[in-house]
Parts: C-alpha cells; structure tokens; sequence
C-alpha cells in the first residue's frame, strides 16, 4: 500500500492505526523522498550547470557592453540598439517567415502521410516511416551538400530539368537570388523537419479507440467527420507535440543558413539565430548576442505557450 | 537496500564533480621535467596534414625533448569561432598559426597575444630584405604579435586553351603575367563569344572565403586603393573603385562576366577545375598544386587586370604568435618551437616548402630549387614584384570582410554603386 493511498485511508477513517505507527509513517515518507531527491540530483546538477546558469548568464550579459576587451554596464542598450538594428529585423522578420509557413506545412503534410501510411502492412508502414525519416537521421550537412548541388546554377539538377523542359531561358542561381533564397532554405528544412511528426502520428492514429471509430461509423459517419470527431482530438496531445517542437526548430534554423546562405543575399535568409552567431562569434559583440537570444527565448515562449493554450482548450 | 542506493547515488556525484573539475597540480617529476604547449593550425599548405605536422614535432623532439607538443588542427570555416571560444573560456592554445589579420590587428590589438620582438632580433635584417611589407604588417605600434616563415601573392587564373582557341590570348602579356583593363574586356568578349565554357567568369559573392580575389579585382580595374595610406579608413567609395565596380556590373549585364550570390571561392575554383568557367579569381601557388590532379587544362596564373598594366597583388603572409596565458614558462618553450621551426637551419626551409609559398626571410633564396616543383614556383616568383599593400590589418577586418560581399551582392542586384559603397564604408569606417 502507497504512504499516500494510506494516508488517504486513515483520513476517511477506513483504517486504523495505532497511535505509535504514526511517526514511522512519517519517518518513512521522509526516506521516500530523499531517496527521490538522491536520484534527482545527479541529472538536476548537470541541468543547473549547463542549462540554468547559462541562461541567467545570458539575460545577466545582456545588460552589459559584452566583448573581448570590455565589460560595462549599458542597462537597456542592447535592446534599444537591437530594435534599431535593420539587420536584426530583418532577420526578425524572415525568422517568422520560415515559422509561420514551415509549422502548419510540416503538420498538415505529417498528418496527411501519417492518414495515408498508418493502415498498410508491417512492411510497407516501415519502409514508409524509413524513407520519411531518412532525412532526419542522415544529418543536416549531409543533406545540405546534395541540396546546395541541386540548386548550383551550373550544373545543379533543378536548372537541369527546368532548361530541359524549356520553363526558364536561363540558369537560375537559387541560394544567390533574394526571391528564391529562402523558400530554398524553407523546402529544406521541409523535408528535414517532417520524419519525427509522421513516425509520431503514424503511432498516435494507430493508437485511436478503435471502438470509437467502429461507433461512430455504425452511426453512419463519413470518413472525414470520424476523422474530425473522433481521430483529430484524440491525436490532438500529438499534435500539440508536433507544433511545439517544430516551431522552435524553426526559430532555431542555423546549420542551413550557415552551410548554405550565410544569411545573404542581402540579408533574405538571415535569421535571428544566424545573426546571434555573427554578432557573437564574428564581431565578438558577446552582450548584443545573449540580448538577441533572451528576445529570442522569450519568442519562442510565448508562441509555445500560445500553442498550449489553443491545444488545451481543444 | 535503499541505503545502499543512496550510496551509490552520492558517490555518483562526487564522481561526477571531480571529473568535471581540473587538476593543476603537477603530476610528479615527469611534469617538472617537461613543458607541454599546444599549438593550434590554420590550414596554411600542409600545416593542416596531421602527417607532416607530426614529423615536424618528432624532428623538433629529437632537439627538444624537454618540449611536448600537442595540435588541433582548424579550418577556415570555424577556426576563429573555436579561438574566441578558446578566449573567453580561458583555454586558448599556447602557439597559433596564421597571419597578421587574425593575429596583430584582431588578437594582438586586443591583448591577447604576448611580445615576441625578441624572436626577431637575429631576423628582422633578412626578413627586410626580403619585402619591408612583411615587417610592417606583423606589428602595432612597434610591438610584433606574429613571427612570420612563409608569404605568396595571390593572383588569378585562366583555363589556357580556352583563351587560345578563343583568340583571346592576344590581349595577355605572357611574359609579365599582366594585362590591361582594356584588354580584360575584350578577352572577355572573346571567349564569351566563342561559347567553349559556361561562363567566362564569375565574380563570387556568397560569404567571405577567398574575398582576397574579388578585393583585388575591384581595385586594379582603376587603380583603387582598399584602404588609405595608413590602413585607417577603407576606401570603397574612391571614384577608381566605384567606376570600377559600376564597369564590372555592366560586364555582367553585357553577359561577358558572370556573377553568383550563391558561391564562394571554394565553389568558384572547382568550377575552375571543371572547366566550366574560364577563369578564376582565387589563384595561388597552393591552390595550383591542390587541384593538379583535377584539372584537364592548362591553369595559367596572371596578375589582376588594371588600367595602366601595372597589378598590385594581395599578399599572404603566414606565422606564429603567441597567446598569453601567463605562464613563462610555457611562454619560453612556444618560442623555442617557434624558432625550430622558421629558423632552424633545415626545418626552416622545410616548414616553408610545406606551405607551398616563399620564404619571408631573403637568405633563403629559391627553397624550391632542384625540387619537381621548381618550375611551377618559378611561374609565381615572377609576380612577387607586383606585391601590394598589406592592409589587412585595418581595424573592423571581420566586420569588413561581411560587409565586403553583401556590398557585391547589392551591386549585381542592381542596388545604385554609390549607394552601394556608402553602406559599406559607413558599416566598417566606425
């Protein structure tokens, strides 16, 4: 018996106790917890270490003029600075771009394989979730070397099959023009960021009562009102998951940027997080950048917290 | 049972804190007797071949036994971030490999770097006599951050058959390894006419590797200057520079140049090797031996293009410093290693073939001679009298070489020069 199922009990009087086993009751739940404390501490130590102070390093420093040679009180001037700084709202700007078309594409494109893959043989569902998930296990240079030569306006493969199907008259340099810039970096994290939603709905959806479904469908259900009814909020704790997790992958777009763009064409593919590391590791500029990424964090809260909000109350 | 748990569990963490603490305490008679310094290398040539590098220390061992050399071996792409890592952590290497960008004009400026004059005192002399530009680049103020063993201009190329079967070699002096602004253009036009590569060329402008190309391109089209006499001020917006940038624009818009927001220079030379574009603006005597295996053409270095057929070449020049981490002892072995490996009476002329540049010290005439790569060096030695200013130590050097390509791009994407160059010299002359 638990010591808070007993305790439970003893309240509602359904179990006697002598008055002389209440201190080891006690004396036990005590052991209990500082057990729980014991296996605690070792990852709670690492966790303070690397990611607490961190953190409160960084929103300490950001009050500071931070760099190699100097460390003075500025009070608010990174901020100030920052909301003046074209350069950073711009990378503002195309940061939310890539978030605001990546999330709901990523979702949308995941459930739909998910719906389509989750009913077939053992066999095929695995080969599926293996070539989805390919990408995400293959590593981002990896992959940004085969995308960066399919978009080479020399002898990449997109040119390739364009000029030989007479759309465009000539070659096209799509990492080094600003209109096609960042859809390119936004295709590519397309298909890096979709293997993890679609093995998650894949298991979520198999995972949905069936007897509800087979209910619903004696009720005489169409296909898409017993997805709407009966899957979509069933899978929904999935799909909270899935919008959190790929939101702040995408507010967090670097390796991409850096491997391929490093945020130009005249700054179209600049992102906060590309900018922190330029300001930071380039200009050694070490206050500017923590002040970026405690905006940043705080960005990226409020639209986790948005997103809890509106999953919740579904 | 739990008892034993919650031991286990407390002994974890002691563990765990030890492992994650340091130990500078000595390790008995062993550390007392040797020094160990790490020495951190840019690739310059084969200083970033584990191999040669290695055979280097063992020979420096043989003389040195009471020195332990440890190396990390860094690349282009993120040296500079592991170094100011490096600093701000208080782990920097005790000896760094690279030039006088990195090490006078960004870590020497900020302190960082000890006072190596001492170093010089036997050299300078011979060093002088060799290029007075080598000298005055590897200080500040009279205190020298670098000691520097190995130089090169670097140049472009152009695919040689290309350029004959188009006619276009007319327009070339061979022999000088030169040509005119005038003559560039309508070498141009003849091999974009002649339709036997993609592009004739292409003025990269997608990060910042290889920048030293297009600087120079730019500037010797009219005889610009990058930056003023005393490296204080960039000078982009000069009336050479800006008539220079606006003609290589209207080469692109004729369609007899080529442009690419989307490469850099590593990008550019392997469609150099390809033989996909006609020339490059990256060239060296390093890059040369790099991509011999690949090439099914004549690489012909010449010197940049420029209104009075007089070039003026961005230079390399490579050595060691010394970061201060204020231990003497350390400090003394790094430059015991330093002096091995520039002067040492083999070594030295060693280290330099191991670039694949020159020497900086005069006395060491033509370390290539009697080599296999004697006639290829040789085509280069011919363009060291075109040496320029070394003006990469001008202050904002990292924020300048950003603000260099995003200049480019906004010129080619059809951004007004003039406005163009304000942005940059407004950006780096703070």
């Amino acid at each position: 018996m638990s010591v808070a199922l007993f305790c439970k009990l003893k309240e509602k009087g359904e179990v006697k106790v002598a008055k002389s086993t209440q201190p080891r009751s006690k004396v036990l739940a005590r052991q209990e917890t500082f057990t729980a404390y014991m296996f605690l501490i070792p990852s709670l130590f690492f966790f303070i270490t690397f990611v607490i102070v961190p953190m409160v390093m960084c929103v300490f420093n950001s009050f500071f003029d931070y760099t190699s040679t100097s460390f003075n009180f500025i009070g608010f001037g990174n901020y100030v600075r920052m909301f003046q700084d074209e350069i950073f709202m711009r990378a503002l700007k195309n940061t939310i771009l890539i978030v605001v078309v990546s999330v709901p594409a990523v979702v949308i494109f995941s459930l739909w394989v998910a719906s389509a893959i989750y009913k077939m043989s053992n066999f095929a569902l695995s080969f599926y979730r293996c070539v989805f998930y390919l990408p995400v296990v293959t590593g981002s240079v990896a992959v940004t070397v085969v995308w960066k030569w399919m978009f080479n306006k020399y002898t990449g493969l997109f040119n390739y099959v364009l000029n030989s199907a007479g759309l465009i008259e000539e070659n096209i340099s799509w990492l080094g023009d600003e209109r096609f810039a960042i859809w390119c970096i936004i295709i590519i994290l397309f298909t890096t960021s979709i293997g993890q939603p679609i093995v998650l709905y894949v298991s979520a959806l198999g995972n949905v009562d069936k007897t509800l479904v087979e209910a619903a469908q004696v009720d005489g259900a169409t296909d898409l009102q017993t997805f709407w009814k009966i899957k979509w909020p069933s899978i929904m704790p999935t799909t909270l998951y899935v919008l959190v997790i790929t939101t702040i992958n995408s507010f967090q777009c670097f390796a991409l940027i850096e491997l391929l763009t490093s945020g130009g064409p005249n700054n179209s593919t600049q992102t906060i997080m590309y900018y922190i590391y330029y300001v930071v590791f380039k200009l050694d500029q070490f206050g500017y950048g923590n002040a970026m990424g405690v905006i940043l964090a705080i960005i990226i809260a409020l639209f986790s917290a948005l997103q809890f909000k509106l999953g919740s109350e579904n | 049972m739990k008892k034993i748990f919650a031991m286990l569990l407390a002994c974890m963490l002691v563990f765990s804190l030890v492992a994650c603490g340091g130990n500078d305490a000595p390790a008995g008679d062993q550390a007392a007797d040797t020094t160990e310094i790490t020495l951190w290398t840019y690739p310059v040539g084969k200083f970033g071949d584990e191999a040669t590098v290695k055979g280097f220390i063992e020979k420096f061992n043989a003389v040195h036994p009471e020195i332990t050399v440890k190396v990390e071996y860094l690349d282009y792409t993120n040296g500079d971030n592991q170094v100011t890592a490096a600093l701000e952590a208080g782990t920097a290497p005790d000896i760094i490999l690279e030039g006088p960008e990195r090490l006078v004009s960004n870590w020497g400026r900020k302190g960082k770097m000890v006072d190596i004059s001492d170093l010089w005192a036997d050299t300078k002399a011979d060093i002088e006599a060799q290029s007075p530009a080598v000298v005055a680049a590897c200080q500040e103020n009279g205190v020298f951050y670098e000691y520097p063993f190995c130089m090169t201009t670097h140049c472009m190329a152009i695919n040689y058959e290309v350029f004959e079967q188009a006619g276009a070699l007319q327009y070339l002096d061979l022999e000088t390894r030169t040509w005119t602004t005038e003559n560039f253009k309508k070498a141009l036009e003849a091999v974009a006419g002649s339709g036997l590569v993609q592009e004739t060329g292409v003025v990269y402008c997608g990060g910042q590797g290889g920048d030293q190309g297009t600087r120079a391109l730019v500037n010797n089209l009219y005889s610009g200057k990058f930056t003023n006499e005393d490296y204080t001020l960039y000078t982009a917006d000069s009336a050479e520079n800006v008539k220079a940038l606006t003609e290589l624009k209207a080469y692109t818009d004729a369609g007899i140049l080529s442009y690419d927001a989307g490469i850099v220079a590593a990008d550019e030379l392997q469609l150099f090797a390809n033989g996909t574009i006609g020339m490059s603006f990256c060239w060296n005597a390093a890059n040369e031996a790099n991509y011999a295996s690949q090439v099914q053409f004549t690489p012909y270095a010449m010197a940049f293009p420029s209104d009075d057929g007089t070039p003026e070449l961005c230079g390399g020049i490579w050595g060691f410093g010394i970061f201060n981490n204020e231990d003497d002892a350390k400090i003394a072995a790094a430059k015991t290693f330093i002096k091995f490996i520039c002067d040492d009476e083999t070594q030295g002329k060693e280290s330099v073939k191991a670039t694949g540049f020159f020497p900086v010290k005069a006395s060491y005439g033509n370390v290539y001679a009697g080599t296999e790569d004697e006639a290829r060096m040789g085509n280069y030695t011919s363009m060291m009298p075109y040496l320029g200013a070394y003006y990469n130590v001008a202050p904002n050097w990292a924020e300048q070489r950003t603000a260099w390509w995003g200049m480019l791009q906004e010129v080619f994407a059809g951004t007004a020069v003039e406005q163009a160059v304000a942005t940059y010299t407004g950006a780096v002359n703070k």
